[in-house]
């Protein structure tokens, strides 16, 4: 591998659970201070690359390199410079939020002073300074994830990983824990890996997102970047007074426009690169050709539509989980 | 329908649960097993010592009695000694229940028609045995007086047995407090130590202590010494606490509240450590719930805290001689109303040492530092 100055570096990073591989030779880098989305259907091989990278999982084969450090020869290094945020709330109920985050920088050694003064303004940062001597059995999800975001950076991390870190909270608090990641990303140099099934969430908050199926990583670039991959995604609905067949034939030979589908007797849907800048010209042609615009809408690429093209629509028959024959499907194994 | 509903659900998630099915089958037997085994009625093998000064023919008969329960009951395991102190130190360190002593000029006193007693010193801290040897040698005595009257013999009802106490009084609710203090000290290890592991495992809380620097042994320790702590502390509360119920006192004063102190933290660390070793790498609270159950009952039960191990069938007591419950129970018994000293339990605490460093060794190999 080359010299390390990206903050995540893998190559060829593979996992095999018996036979069949969950993570299939990914290769890819995460700049210092980026953060980078990682999306991707349930059993796509996400949460095993994640706990590769956090030295949960023993790669199979292959190197990944994190904050510097080589995550199968210096795991506790590598653990040393990361924080990591589960996809399951696991702040201790029975703890207060200062006790929380107070014992979690025990475990990384950060000396008292220093462990206080950090809790106090990580406490100010998440909005939980009042309510940092309650117990966390009083708290919401929302709060409870604030105060875990706020642990998980009591050691200063150059590495945050976040596993799903809105899943199950109210619009409220998703907006509060995405202002907190835009705030840490705009106030530190810390670079963040967010896994997430919401595209809204990624697109707000990510530089850069890798869509992972099927164990590899099939797309990498900017949220723009990746809408660029998929040609004549953005929708335009045309409704016409006049011959619909015959402007139909007309827009089939316009260079900017992808498709011209018929649909009933005076609707036409058009597929274009860029919808919003194609609507004048769409309009000049049409009225040129005799015809009247009654309506126009355009509707743009989200960035779901690019997940969608990329990794399908079908549903995902995820490998079977293996459920103790003795205690039923109290907890199945989880390998994705 | 809707009834017949909600039944077949419970009833399709219980055949997906063998567990339950199979703690719900097998453990009442185990558990009629042992504990029917463990309180089997009459007492048997009960350890006594003769001392027989006296080679009379009276002091011989009584022997032919005691020799007769051996043989028939079997209530006692007859074993002979020539001194009648070391008889009694036999007893005070606990290798027998009870000493008979037939004093020299047994023979001659009731040949003479005058009072004859026979002397039996019981450890009365086991209450259950020694009130057991008291009534049947008393019945033996009385044998001697019935069975060999005849017109020429003298007044055989001079003949009287003097049982003497080793020990103070400890009345059957006070002889309960080191099975109490014992059990308080599993409930205990099992709460604060492998039950919460499990419990943070299942509810993925395990993760965050897994992505930190925090060593294995950092992990091991740390469980393992809060759960010592909160074990320990358990049962010394439970100790003062049965005190005061039962109006008790520590014999030995200090140094014997060091050395009860000393038993309850081995016998924490070592049970913590078996449960660890044992129940460490389960994935659902529901597994250790039902070891936890049935570890319970066959370790308490035969440990001596109820009834006397002596009685067990030799399976058990063979089972029973490697309890490490057994060994609390017998030391804290020990200390705590015979007033013995260290010296006395040394065996005792030998084995829970010994116990504890291999249940430490075992939970360690067991012990994983995995999701």
């Amino acid at each position: 591998m080359e010299p390390v100055s990206a903050a995540i570096q893998t190559r060829d990073l593979t996992k095999q659970f018996g036979g069949f591989t969950a993570v299939d030779s990914v290769s890819f880098e995460v700049r210092r201070g980026e953060v980078f989305g990682l999306l991707g259907p349930n059993g796509a091989g996400k949460t095993t690359l994640v706990r590769m990278l956090t030295t949960l999982l023993p790669p199979t084969s292959g190197k990944a390199i994190v904050a510097g450090q080589d995550v199968g020869r210096h795991p506790t290094r590598v653990r040393e410079r990361i924080g990591v945020i589960p996809q399951a709330l696991t702040s201790d109920l029975d703890l207060t939020g200062w006790e929380n985050i107070d014992i979690y920088g025990e475990f990384y050694d950060v000396p008292r002073r220093q462990r206080h003064q950090r809790a106090r303004r990580l406490l100010e940062m998440v909005g939980l300074r009042e309510r940092a001597n309650d117990l966390v059995a009083t708290y919401s999800g929302g709060m409870r994830r604030r105060l875990e975001i706020a642990r998980g950076l009591i050691h200063s991390p150059e590495v945050l990983f976040l596993d799903e870190p809105t899943i199950g909270l109210d619009p409220q608090s998703r907006r509060a824990v995405w202002d907190l990641l835009e705030t840490l990303r705009k106030e530190s140099e810390i670079t963040i890996s967010l896994t997430t099934h919401y595209m809204d969430e990624a697109e707000q908050l990510c530089d850069r997102i890798a869509i992972v199926d099927h164990g590899k990583i099939i797309a990498l670039d900017t949220p723009s970047g990746l809408k660029r991959m998929v040609e004549g995604a953005d929708r335009v609905d045309l409704e016409i007074e006049g011959d619909t067949k015959a402007i139909a034939e007309m827009l089939k030979q316009e260079p900017y426009l992808r498709e011209v589908e018929l649909d009933g007797a005076s609707r036409l849907t058009l597929g274009a690169d860029d919808g919003p800048h194609v609507v004048p010209k769409i309009i000049d042609r049409v009225e040129s050709a005799g015809a009247k615009v009654a309506s126009i809408s355009v509707h743009r690429l989200s960035l779901e539509d690019v997940f969608i093209r990329f990794t399908g629509r079908s549903l995902r028959d995820e490998p079977a989980k293996k459920v103790s024959f003795l205690v039923g499907a109290g907890m199945p194994q989880s390998r994705s | 329908m809707k009834t017949l509903a909600i039944m077949r659900r419970d009833l399709l998630k219980l055949r997906r649960n063998p567990l339950t099915l199979i703690s719900t089958i097998l453990m009442p037997i185990i558990y009629l097993v042992i504990i029917g085994n463990s309180f089997q009625g009459q007492l048997k093998h009960l350890p006594v010592v003769l001392v027989a000064q006296d080679h009379g023919e009276y002091a011989r008969r009584m022997v032919e009695q005691m020799l007769a329960l051996q043989a028939g009951p079997k209530t006692i395991n007859l074993s002979f000694m020539a001194d009648p102190g070391d008889a009694i130190a036999a007893v005070r360190d606990g290798r027998f229940k009870g000493a008979v002593v037939i004093p020299p000029n047994f023979s001659h006193n009731v040949a003479e028609g005058r009072l004859a007693e026979i002397g039996l010193f019981t450890d009365n801290v086991d209450s259950v045995s020694a009130s057991a040897i008291e009534g049947v040698l008393a019945d033996a005595a009385q044998s001697i007086r019935i069975s060999f009257v005849t017109a020429r013999e003298p007044k055989l009802n001079q003949i009287v047995l003097r049982p003497s106490w080793l020990f103070q009084y400890v009345d059957y609710d006070r002889s309960l407090i080191p099975g109490v203090i014992v059990m308080a000290i599993f409930m205990g290890s099992l709460m604060s130590g492998v039950f919460n592991w499990v419990m943070d495992k299942f509810m993925g809380m395990t993760e965050c202590y897994l992505v930190t620097p925090l060593s294995r042994w950092n992990i091991a320790a740390g469980i393992l010494g809060s759960g010592v702590t909160i074990t320990s502390i358990a049962g010394i509360v439970v100790l003062f606490l049965g005190l005061l119920i039962t109006g008790g006192r520590i014999q030995g004063g200090v140094p014997a509240l060091v050395t009860l102190i000393a038993i309850i933290v081995i016998t924490s660390t070592g049970l913590l450590a078996m449960t660890f070793a044992i129940l460490g790498r389960a994935s659902h609270p529901r597994l250790v719930g039902t070891f936890a159950g049935f570890l319970n009952v066959i370790l308490f039960f035969p440990s001596g805290a109820i009834y006397p191990i002596e009685s067990f069938p030799p399976w058990l007591k063979a089972f029973a001689r490697y309890n490490p419950e057994t060994h609390s129970v017998s030391a804290i018994k020990s200390i705590l109303f015979k007033g013995a000293d260290l010296n006395a339990v040394t065996g005792d605490i030998t084995f829970l040492i010994i116990f504890m460093a291999v249940t430490l060794a075992l939970a360690s190999i067991s012990f994983k530092r995995t999701l």
